[in-house]
């Protein structure tokens, strides 16, 4: 390590980067960590008509302690929406998350550039779609007034209705995500396959490795970086599986089906101005996401992986 | 799929220890029991006499001669649109053009903001102030007024609509910390300043009142019903099909008008017009006296359970569009337009617009609300009441000339009908957003359709009046002998003149509960669930909100 230089002589030094960084560190400060001290409320009978203005709010509210956990943990809907969300995550985790790599490794196989460029920019528009779109499509085709309805019954078929089935809910929101962000998904993977030596696989070649043999000596080994940072970040976000795709789909299905932590919060806290039990439901959900990204990230280290950030 | 309550603290700890966390829950588990104190949550009500102690003057106004009179809550009714209109208002309401943010909700597409509506323009100089404003979805309104609510961020004036008030707790408080108190420029004769707020009912102002005080200017009710039945008669009739009489008939009518070979379903959203059919109560959201002396809500009565299945069974039988089961009803309007969609439930106030515009798309169009009818004898009971449609709320601490000055706007937009004021504030200006048919009568041109979204006429409530126009000839009569036929079977009001601001936790479970009860109405959950939703609903509000209601009513000795 080089001596430690003054702070004066750091700041002349690298004053272009921290211009270029301070943007995003200020963003970062006012939307992410000032906003996390508004998780007082998770602990007040918190009622923003106290006092004069927002902050005085605060102040006022009452002090209540762990009550709005308490009514949180008491209601069933929550854990129905706790077990909606870890199905959901578990489901896509297995049925979801291995498919961009699927199609990336295919797609890297596919020689001809001109080809290669068209497929992706096919598979990575649905991405751009917003949910209300993606839903529309598939109610206009699945749904029960929709074309595959309409055939069906024009063949005397009894129509059986997807988008109104609490049962295949799963089904049903994962085809509607792996329809709209495999292509996505497959971006970083492609980045990964791309820093792979090809020298490695002539070599492999030469010594007489055939095709299996290559993907899983090479190409998966060299994905599995990535592959334990995706993961682990996933684990994260287990308690979080989006929001608009499940509040467009709610109706259909039901609040047992299609509720998730996020919907939850929207409809039994935000809406009926249960301020203190949404909070409480928020830090419930990061403590559990921070518990579940050190445990994934510790497991990493155990495997001899970097995970996401190298070992201290 | 369900889980009973009963089972939720195991399986919290279940939980917890699966993902590693058994201390914590423990630990957690142990403080969460010990320490913690619920959310506070208190009803309050102001008496029949204080809310009359703070009403302001009542000053009839006709500036036309009705051709039928209006009477009681029946509004006053023109076959003819008047030749001549004269001003009802000489002074502008302001004169230096300063900005007045507004926000209302318009069931229909959004109209063009300030800058690109021509319509806004016409009226902000006439006023002589610049009324901006945000115009909202309907169907979501109550999601929004939570948010801004919640933000302490309103607009200079705020039209609320009624039934979304009762979902909101602290409503009460709210209004306590972000808007003006209106007594002092209303009360009594200080009305006079506003000749044409002077022109509401005084039982509409009755309920303007929160705590005491005149906190909002009320858009009286034409008609005081909440929901019709609309059908379209055009196709009914080319079916052969008459207006159901009986429930049997209305299921007859479902069964005979489905046609999934042609996309096209009997019913949309039905539940309200039904449970009324059954003749469940509606008072303050359906409450009753008991026989036994007390109160009970619909949802513990048998004709609820009725309904509830009778409906449940024209979702299991394919009478209701899939588009509409699969949604919370928002295309409803379209579906039935398209006639795709044969009846569903909207208010009396979709009835002009919808039949005035698809009578130029489909020749024949013919929307009519079914006559209402009892299901389990004896007459019918038609839901009802006094309160007004919308409360428009002025934001408070702007100083004493600019509420003033805002009041000059609202009272602009109370100019009823037979003036200029009044016309310009519904159709915009004539040759451009709308052109007079022979009998005089305006008839909205596409420019108007576009722009015209009652940003005014939200915000100020009018004298109720029904006219007769080119465009839809027979309405007023279909419409006042609808309101006639009708308001002989009006629930009386167990909470007239009495001012109710409910209990947070009984607002607060509302929603939730009847998206139980839509999980029943919709398959999901058996019927025998019904109890169960009951009972969870009475623990964790619906008694509290009982006790709060029978309370009031002893305190005003009813």
């Amino acid at each position: 390590m080089s001596p430690r230089r003054s702070l004066r002589a750091r700041l002349r030094a690298d004053w272009p980067l921290l211009v270029m960084t301070a943007p995003a560190a200020l963003i970062l400060l006012v939307f992410h960590y000032v906003p996390t001290l508004g998780n007082v409320i998770a602990f007040q009978d918190y009622n923003p008509f106290e006092g004069n203005n927002p902050l005085e709010a605060f102040v006022h509210s009452d002090w209540i302690g762990f009550g709005n956990f308490e009514t949180l943990f008491q209601d069933s809907a929550f854990w129905d929406a706790v077990r909606n969300t870890l199905s959901i995550t578990l489901f896509q985790l297995v049925f979801f998350f291995p498919l961009p790599i699927v199609l990336a490794i295919l797609l890297n196989s596919v020689a001809s550039p001109k080809l290669r460029s068209f497929i992706q920019g096919v598979v990575y528009l649905p991405h751009f779609f917003s949910w209300v779109l993606v839903i529309t499509f598939f109610v206009q085709m699945l749904g029960g007034a929709g074309l595959l309805a309409q055939e069906m019954r024009r063949h005397s078929i009894h129509e059986w209705n997807i988008m109104t089935n609490p049962h295949a809910f799963l089904v049903l929101v994962t085809s509607e995500a792996v329809w709209k962000d495999v292509g996505w998904g497959t971006i970083v993977f492609l980045a990964a396959l791309a820093a792979i030596d090809p020298t490695l696989y002539e070599a492999a070649a030469v010594d007489g490795a055939g095709k299996g043999r290559r993907l899983w000596h090479i190409t998966l080994p060299g994905l599995r970086p990535v592959i334990v940072l995706l993961l682990i970040l996933r684990l994260g976000d287990a308690l979080s599986v989006g929001f608009e795709q499940y509040i467009l789909q709610r109706e259909a299905v039901g609040r047992q089906a299609a509720e998730v932590l996020d919907t939850f919060v929207y409809y039994q806290a935000i809406i009926p101005q249960q301020w203190g039990v949404g909070a409480a439901a928020g830090l419930f959900k990061a403590v559990v996401g921070l518990v579940l990204v050190l445990t994934a990230n510790k497991v990493a280290h155990m495997l001899g992986e970097q995970g996401v950030y190298a070992k201290g | 799929m369900s889980q009973p309550p009963a089972d939720a603290a195991t399986s919290r700890r279940g939980f917890l220890t699966a993902v590693g966390l058994g201390a914590a829950a423990a630990v957690g588990g142990g403080a969460v029991a010990g320490c913690g104190r619920r959310t506070t949550s208190q009803g309050a009500a102001t008496n029949a006499d204080e809310v009359f102690a703070v009403l302001p003057k009542y000053t009839a106004i006709e500036l036309l001669k009705p051709d039928i009179p209006g009477e009681g809550a029946i509004p006053n009714g023109y076959l003819r649109y008047p030749a001549q209109l004269g001003q009802a208002i000489p002074t502008k309401a302001g004169s230096n053009g300063t900005v007045v943010k507004t926000m209302s909700a318009y069931w229909g597409p959004t109209p063009p903001g300030l800058g690109r509506n021509s319509f806004l323009d016409a009226i902000n100089a006439e006023l002589g102030v610049t009324v901006n404003p945000s115009v909202q979805d309907g169907n979501g309104y109550a999601d929004k007024l939570s948010a801004i609510l919640g933000a302490r961020d309103v607009p200079d004036l705020l039209s609320a609509p009624s039934w979304e008030i009762d979902k909101i707790p602290r409503f009460s408080q709210a209004v306590k910390a972000l808007f003006a108190d209106l007594t002092s420029f209303l009360k009594g004769d200080a009305i006079d300043a506003y000749p044409m707020l002077g022109t509401l009912p005084t039982a509409a102002w009755q309920y303007a009142v929160w705590g005491g005080r005149i906190a909002a200017v009320p858009f009286p009710s034409d008609g005081p019903f909440p929901w019709a039945l609309f059908y379209r008669k055009d196709l009914a009739d080319k079916a052969g099909v008459a207006a159901p009489a009986t429930i049997d008939e209305l299921y007859h009518f479902g069964k005979t008008m489905t046609d999934p070979g042609r996309g096209v379903w009997a019913f949309g959203n039905v539940f309200d017009m039904v449970q009324m059919f059954f003749k469940c109560p509606h008072a303050k959201g359906g409450w009753r006296k008991k026989a036994g002396g007390g109160l009970e809500f619909k949802y513990e009565i048998p004709e609820y359970r009725q309904a509830l299945e009778f409906t449940a069974r024209l979702y299991s039988d394919g009478f209701v569009h899939p588009d509409i089961v699969a949604s919370k009803g928002g295309d409803a309007a379209q579906l039935f337009n398209a006639g795709k969609m044969i009846a569903y439930e909207d208010g009396l106030g979709a009835w002009r617009g919808t039949q005035s515009e698809q009578t130029k798309v489909t020749p024949g169009f013919n929307m009519q609300p079914m006559p209402i009818f009892s299901a389990v004898g004896g007459q019918p009971l038609a839901w009802g009441g006094a309160e007004p449609i919308f409360y428009t709320f002025v934001k408070r601490g702007l100083g004493k000339d600019r509420t003033e000055e805002l009041l000059r706007v609202l009272n602009w937009c109370a100019a009823p009908f037979g003036c200029r004021e009044y016309e310009l504030g519904s159709y915009g200006v004539e040759g451009k957003h709308f052109t007079r048919a022979a009998d005089n009568s305006p008839i909205p041109t596409d420019l108007g359709r576009r722009e015209v979204a009652g940003q005014y006429t939200s915000l100020g409530g009018r004298v109720p009046a029904v006219v007769g126009t080119a465009d839809v000839p027979t309405f007023v009569q279909d419409l006042l002998g609808y309101l006639r036929t009708t308001i002989k079977f009006l629930e009386p009001d167990l909470f007239a003149g009495i001012k109710l601001e409910l209990p947070a936790n009984y607002s607060r479970v509302l929603v939730p509960t009847e998206d139980r009860i839509n999980d029943v109405l919709r398959g999901r959950r058996p019927i025998g669930d019904l109890q169960h939703i009951v009972d969870e609903w009475r623990a964790t509000g619906g008694d509290e909100g009982r006790a709060f209601l029978e309370k009031t009513l002893a305190n005003n000795g009813r």
